[in-house]
């Protein structure tokens, strides 16, 4: 058991993901335990192959465990059916991608204004905060841009501020500074600790210590299994 | 989602490939303005056809010698069988029910009027004539009876025959020449309109034309009027008793005669064009259906091109039923807006041919209704499936999709 908190965000027992490919089965999770605490900024670092981007989709609720049982936010998840993993994706997750995903020929203000789309906030209400949440990452010059008018690292902001938008109780960041370059990269992961500071939780995933190195605690993610790492 | 925000992603995304848009309507606008311009085609020749058919004369009933045969083609027959005479007009003027009755002898002859000469149907009848085939006089006065009894040579003249010989109003009174033989012109018709032969006629008492002309007692046909519409079958039947009785032919065996009324004729052309406007309908459903087809292909190309944008949208909370009716709407707002475009060109169109072929505009407001609901519905049908395939992608396969 890696990591006890007193409130926990995510609580990982025995999680097991199995891929039925039809004649052969892989296991990508195996009995995986995991509890991040409220307020915690966590690493998981793992080269690709290792079951990373399994552990991502399980905990983004965008895939089920085949068997254990996950807990966010108090609410149980393993066996929500997919209307009821789009609720908890929408209340309680923001997700940051590497590609930043924003949809093409929308602007930076409807995009961070998605989400709070499908949590049915009224347009007025919901393009005010995303606006705001836009300023707050030194956005508010660039509300109208399309992402292909937008550099890397704006992009990449404009994420971070459509994952902050819907305040969820977990910021999930699937190598969030693969695609920047350096300079890009240390501003992205230096936002990151400002809203750790601010009692954010977060949950990065990295196949790079080095950017590990960001959050202040960090897990090994090898052959579907984990590992206690020592991060610096 | 609510619907303003559905229609807001929609008319953005359709905004967003304009030359696709139109292209992707297009399909749904031809097939709308096919229906409508067809339909109304087809109901404005019914109305034409109707409309002349009435102008012909009211609760108007037709006696033709000969076998039983249809109208219109066989024209060329009339006169050629003798089985009817004026006697039998005078009969028939006797039976309750009847208003009016106006043997005709048609007969063909060269018309002279100073230096200009056409070859007319000439047509031998009586005062009646103008009433039973409810022409109006423009100028001067038909014949009456002084000159059906004196086979007087007057003439009175159809308005497309005034104007082929240049005859006018100052023309009353002067002489034309028919097969050579001077007659007083004493009026001319007003125009019925039409393409018909209805205004190309000259029109001489009766008896004057059996005299100079065709020298028999028997008669081309015979005009008559009901006193009403709903009078027109029952005296339909007593002519038959009538002339049957006239003519000593057994009640049920052949006939020597046939008996045409309007709504005979006004039931055909019904009929006919029932069958006219659902053939025009169906080809025009066709191009409907192949222009929703289009929609479908485009919504599939739509769904597999945008599946990455479906994976975001689901990873930041959109359920399948938002995804659904996002490509839904979309859908819709593309066969909604090519129907509503549609429906004006074909309305367009139709006013277009309805001047041009002479029966004015014909609108249907329930063609226009049927044609938006056609476009509706195609919308559904094709878009249903392409956005439920939306729905049903799975968002970590879909976000990973380059």
């Amino acid at each position: 058991m890696i990591g006890r908190a007193v409130e926990p965000i995510i609580e990982l027992e025995d999680v097991s993901r199995i891929y039925d490919l039809g004649k052969v089965q892989v296991p990508a999770l195996v009995d995986v335990n995991m509890h991040v605490a409220k307020g915690e900024f966590m690493a998981i670092i793992g080269p690709s192959g290792s079951g990373k981007s399994t552990m991502m989709n399980i905990l983004g609720c965008l895939d089920r465990p085949t068997s254990g049982r996950y807990v966010l936010d108090g609410q149980p998840v393993a066996d929500l059916d997919d209307d009821g993993l789009a609720f908890v994706r929408s209340r309680s997750i923001g997700f940051v991608f590497q590609s930043y995903n924003l949809l093409p020929r929308t602007s930076a203000l409807e995009n961070v204004a998605a989400p709070l789309m499908y949590q049915g906030v009224p347009r007025r209400e919901r393009l005010m905060r995303a606006q705001a949440a836009l300023e707050r990452l030194g956005l508010g010059d660039r509300l109208s841009h399309v992402p292909s008018e937008l550099s890397g690292g704006q992009q990449q902001r404009v994420g971070i501020a459509r994952a902050l938008v819907t305040e969820p109780a977990l910021i999930l960041a699937d190598e969030p500074t693969g695609n920047l370059d350096s300079h890009s990269g240390a501003e992205v992961l230096s936002i990151f600790k400002d809203l750790h500071s601010l009692g954010r939780t977060i949950v990065l995933i990295t196949h790079d210590i080095e950017v590990a190195t960001a959050a202040d605690r960090g897990v090994h993610i090898r052959d579907g299994q984990l590992q206690e790492a020592v991060l610096g | 989602m609510s619907l303003s925000d559905l229609l807001h992603l929609a008319l953005g995304r359709l905004g967003t490939g304009k030359l696709r848009t139109a292209l992707t309507a297009l399909g749904v606008i031809i097939g709308v303005a096919s229906v409508v311009a067809l339909v109304s085609v087809a109901q404005g020749a019914t109305k034409g056809i109707s409309d002349r058919l009435q102008s012909l004369g009211t609760n108007l009933v037709t006696v033709n010698p000969g076998f039983t045969r249809g109208t219109g083609a066989t024209r060329g027959s009339f006169g050629s069988a003798t089985t009817l005479t004026i006697d039998d007009a005078s009969a028939i003027s006797g039976l309750a029910g009847v208003q009016y009755v106006a043997p005709e002898l048609t007969t063909n002859k060269l018309v002279i009027a100073g230096s200009l000469n056409e070859t007319a149907r000439i047509v031998g009848t009586s005062p009646a004539y103008l009433s039973v085939f409810a022409y109006d006089m423009w100028t001067g006065s038909f014949i009456n009876q002084a000159s059906l009894d004196h086979n007087m040579r007057v003439a009175v003249i159809g308005a497309t025959t005034a104007d082929n010989l240049s005859l006018t109003d100052t023309s009353i009174g002067s002489t034309i020449y028919i097969a050579g033989l001077p007659f007083e012109l004493v009026g001319i018709l007003q125009s019925k309109g039409g393409t018909g032969t209805a205004d190309d006629q000259v029109i001489v008492p009766l008896t004057t034309a059996r005299e100079l002309f065709v020298g028999t007692s028997s008669v081309s046909a015979i005009g008559l009027s009901a006193t009403s519409e709903d009078q027109i079958t029952t005296v339909s039947g007593e002519i038959t008793a009538l002339l049957e009785q006239r003519h000593g032919i057994a009640s049920g065996a052949t006939d020597d005669f046939s008996i045409v009324t309007q709504a005979q004729l006004l039931g055909t052309v019904s009929s006919v064009s029932d069958v006219l406007t659902f053939l025009l309908a169906g080809i025009a459903s066709i191009s409907l259906l192949v222009g929703g087809i289009g929609i479908m292909n485009i919504m599939l190309v739509s769904v597999r091109e945008r599946t990455r944008e479906i994976g975001i949208r689901k990873a930041i909370g959109a359920r399948g039923r938002d995804i659904l009716s996002q490509f839904l709407v979309e859908a819709l707002a593309l066969s909604l807006a090519g129907g509503v475009i549609g429906i004006g060109i074909g309305v367009l169109a139709s006013f277009a041919i309805g001047v041009y072929a002479g029966w004015g505009f014909v609108f249907s407001p329930i063609t226009v209704v049927v044609a938006l609901g056609f476009s509706l519905i195609v919308g559904i049908v094709f878009g249903v499936w392409p956005a439920s395939q939306a729905a049903r992608l799975d968002p970590v396969v879909a976000l990973r999709y380059e």
